[in-house]
């Protein structure tokens, strides 16, 4: 099989194979939606971050309308407010909490008041009435204010001034003024030296549609009233009501009272659809390796000047979790936190007409599991992206553009490239040697000098697989394609006598262990027990060792190859987010082919941890980082004294895999080696051979069109006298621009599309 | 009645010529398919095979971009 079917249409209805019940156990894990702990532990579900950063800002007008959305009176609540947010506050583990209050305070007598509602203010049609002076009323009275209920206001006291003292009298004189301003430039009525009486509640009863009173008012008029403390709410009376324990319980209170007020009004249960309501409890990771333990700014007598408040606010850390965001370049290309990010690729996977616009997101995660060890939680977006792709890919939605050129290499890997032989002299074999399509495409000269090392070192043995271990299906989501490659190395491994499998590429190794009943061991392990080979040198400069992600949770592994490293005599340099914690170097998951921005990105990434030259035991990584301009060497190149040098191109990639197993037919098992050989010369200028590099075009694809020329004359001929072939190879169409030469052709440029072309008559 | 849409047209103004037939390529009628979608243009096309001509322009252009879109259906 040399080609993939492309889907034939857009228009596909196959349903969706996610259940929303799986998605939402995967996104659940995500805390960084979750509130900071100083907002869950308010019941009045102040947002204390933006508003500390708001004041931190100095902007304390944005931050008293913060506060004003929970607080209607900012200086009585700021006042008396018990403030469970600083007991919760994370500095505290490591020196002062925020003293929120303290800024709240500050904000309230500094802050300018916004201009809300006013004369054009609509308001509803429900009346209500609120008897009684106490601070339940108070604020009861400024929360219907808010939601522009016509209120009116009855009490024994003989005016504003009075009112307020008797609803807040622990309010300092300094506040007294300004809140008296600020009650009375709230549009609410107010009747004074009213008898608060049995007689009177009936007669406002009858006059209005919602009545509250207060807790000294409530407990005369009804000294048997059950009150429902959830919905404050005597239901015997459909009275709301209220009670005065401390300040903050009060201001909760009349916040539970409005909504009750509300339900009544819409004559609707108070019971029903009430939200969440109160403090809760949060989930959220904080880092606080980096907040410094300061003390708070000291409190005087008078409170917090405006200057003070700001500094007291700085100190605030802005609690949030971005662990995965600081590590994984995909998650900060696309700027979006994985439950969200997640939550829309699943959405991605519903649509059955019109865009999927996170098909290049969800082609652009590395898979490489690196978010499941920065997540305090353990969120894995490779979970959710490789689920994603092999449920587009059933529903036949998936397009084959992104993952193509990589699925036709692994074609090609286990078709003209693959090779499976036992040692010669041998029937079955005690070990195959496997050392992964990358390591051959890019280092063939070590894959043959490893193993020729092995089979001479090891007994029983050692026969060889050229080939893909089936990783790039199992990342393109192609569980057929998978599946294919793994019937093929089970039969094959089968045929040499179920060996123990020498794995080159820890990737190769954690895809084989995952399906074949062999036993699968790393090639750093059996080189540690061989001894290194003869010609084994370190690299002469201190350099930094890159984990591949394919031994991620691989501890064995990560150790075995630093002993290799040790025992090469290498110096290495320390660098951050390595073992565990490493960085996809933007081959994983094909992202190089998806999605190649991203991939070099993550490339970036990887390369910014240190200005030393690279060893990495994956090939894929050796060529990233070479490509990227960085010393790069694979730890087999030290090992066996081979330096794989440049970094080919795709087409070399091709050519030395074919190379690779012709020289060792040729060589170990004296076969003749099928070389085709073109019976014309074919030289590609500088230009023409970056430009197919860039385009994914090979060399092969090249030679398509022009025998195609040869054999049906078809060109034109552009203005400069350069002719134009094409032919359509697979699933794209290929052109080729060339000059004839004396015994051939000089290719000048190529390009390719993947639409048809065809004449139309009319 | 209705005039024909064409989404591309280039008229190639006797700068390109069929190297099997000897003759210039003129502006023909040809359509561009993908994924069960079909697209009237007007290309570089010889009057007398019906060699139809894609400028690397517009592949790597127009025709990339459509594409992209279309696969993201």
């Amino acid at each position: 099989m040399s080609q993939i079917r492309e889907r034939g249409s857009t228009h596909v209805y196959k349903v969706n194979k996610i259940s929303k019940e799986e998605m939402d156990e995967m996104t659940a894990r995500c805390v960084y939606e979750q509130p900071p702990f100083c907002s869950a532990a308010c019941p009045l579900k102040l947002d204390v971050r933006a508003f500390l950063k708001a004041a931190a800002d100095g902007d304390f007008k944005k931050a008293l309308q913060l506060y004003e959305k929970v607080a209607p009176f900012p200086l009585v609540l700021s006042s008396g407010c018990e403030a469970p947010c600083e007991g919760k506050c994370r500095l505290g583990e490591i020196g002062d909490t925020v003293s929120v209050r303290a800024v709240e305070a500050a904000v309230s007598r500094f802050g300018e008041q916004s201009r809300l509602g006013g004369v054009f203010r609509s308001k509803k049609r429900k009346t209500v009435a609120v008897l009684g002076a106490d601070l339940f009323t108070l604020f009861l009275a400024g929360e219907l204010e808010k939601k522009a209920y016509p209120i009116t206001v009855f009490c024994g006291q003989t005016d504003c001034e009075s009112y307020l003292r008797a609803c807040a009298p622990f309010l300092s004189e300094k506040d007294f003024a300004p809140e008296l301003k600020r009650l009375k430039g709230k549009d609410i009525q107010f009747e004074f030296n009213c008898r608060l009486d049995a007689a009177f509640y009936e007669d406002k009863k009858a006059r209005f549609d919602v009545l509250c009173a207060s807790e000294a008012m409530t407990k005369a008029l009804f000294p048997e009233a059950a009150v429902i403390p959830e919905l404050m709410f005597c239901e015997e009376e459909s009275l709301v009501c209220g009670s005065c324990a401390g300040v903050l319980d009060t201001a909760f209170g009349a916040k539970k009272a409005a909504l009750t007020v509300d339900r009544l009004a819409q004559k609707l249960d108070p019971r029903n659809m009430r939200g969440s309501e109160g403090a809760c409890g949060s989930k959220l990771y904080t880092d606080l390796s980096a907040a410094k333990a300061l003390r708070r700014v000291p409190l005087g007598e008078e409170g917090y000047t405006k200057e003070q408040a700001v500094e007291e606010a700085g100190r605030c850390i802005a609690c949030h979790c971005e662990e995965c965001l600081k590590t994984c370049a995909y998650l900060k290309h696309y700027k979006k936190h994985p439950g969200l990010l997640s939550r829309e690729i699943y959405n991605n996977t519903q649509i059955i007409m019109g865009d999927h616009p996170l098909n290049k997101a969800m082609n652009a995660c590395a898979l490489c599991g690196q978010c499941s060890v920065v997540c305090p939680n353990g969120f894995d977006m490779a979970q959710v992206c490789a689920a994603a792709r092999r449920n587009m890919v059933s529903t036949d939605k998936m397009p084959l553009a992104p993952h193509e050129f990589a699925l036709l290499d692994m074609l090609f890997s286990n078709g003209e490239a693959f090779l499976a032989r036992p040692q010669p002299g041998y029937e079955n074999c005690r070990y195959a040697f496997f050392p992964g399509c990358q390591a051959a495409a890019i280092a063939p000269a070590t894959v043959k000098a490893a193993y020729l090392d092995l089979s001479e070192r090891l007994e029983g043995g050692v026969a060889l697989i050229l080939g893909c271990c089936g990783a790039i299906a199992d990342w393109a989501g192609r569980t057929e394609m998978e599946e294919q490659t793994r019937e093929l190395l089970e039969r094959e491994l089968s045929r040499l006598g179920d060996p123990i499998v020498i794995a080159g590429c820890p990737s190769c190794a954690k895809e084989l262990r995952s399906f074949c009943g062999c036993e699968v061991r790393g090639i750093w392990d059996v080189l540690l027990e061989l001894g290194l080979p003869e010609g084994a040198h370190a690299l002469e400069r201190p350099a930094a060792l890159h984990d591949s992600c394919g031994a991620r949770g691989d501890e064995a592994t990560q150790k075995a190859i630093r002993t290799l490293a040790a025992q090469l005599g290498c110096e290495l340099v320390d660098t951050l987010c390595s073992g565990d914690r490493s960085p996809c170097c933007g081959y994983g998951g094909l992202t190089a082919y998806a999605n190649r921005e991203v991939a070099g990105e993550m490339t970036e990434k990887c390369l910014e941890r240190s200005d030393a030259p690279y060893i990495s035991y994956c090939m894929a990584c050796r060529d990233r980082f070479a490509r990227q301009g960085r010393e790069s060497r694979h730890i087999l190149e030290l090992c066996y004294g081979t330096d794989a040098g440049a970094p080919p191109d795709i087409s070399e990639k091709r050519k030395n895999r074919l190379s690779l197993k012709n020289e060792l037919l040729q060589e170990v098992w004296l076969e003749e080696a099928m070389e085709k050989k073109l019976d014309y010369s074919l030289a590609f200028t500088g230009e023409a051979r970056a430009l197919m590099d860039d385009r994914m075009i090979l060399v092969e694809d090249v030679i398509a069109v022009l025998e195609d020329f040869r054999a049906s004359g078809e060109a034109i001929e552009d203005e400069d006298g350069l002719l134009v072939a094409r032919r359509r190879v697979g699933n794209a169409t290929f052109w080729v621009k060339f000059s004839r030469e004396e015994d051939g052709y000089l290719v000048h440029r190529a390009w390719s599309h993947r639409m048809r072309v065809e004449k139309r008559e009319g | 009645m209705a005039v024909e849409k064409n989404y591309y047209t280039i008229d190639p103004q006797g700068r390109l010529r069929c190297v099997k037939c000897g003759v210039p390529l003129v502006k023909g009628k040809a359509k561009f398919m993908y994924l069960d979608n079909g697209f009237p243009v007007e290309l570089p096309v010889c009057p007398v095979c019906g060699f139809v001509y894609v400028p690397e322009e517009l592949a790597l252009g127009k025709v990339a971009s459509v594409e992209r879109a279309l696969e993201d259906k």
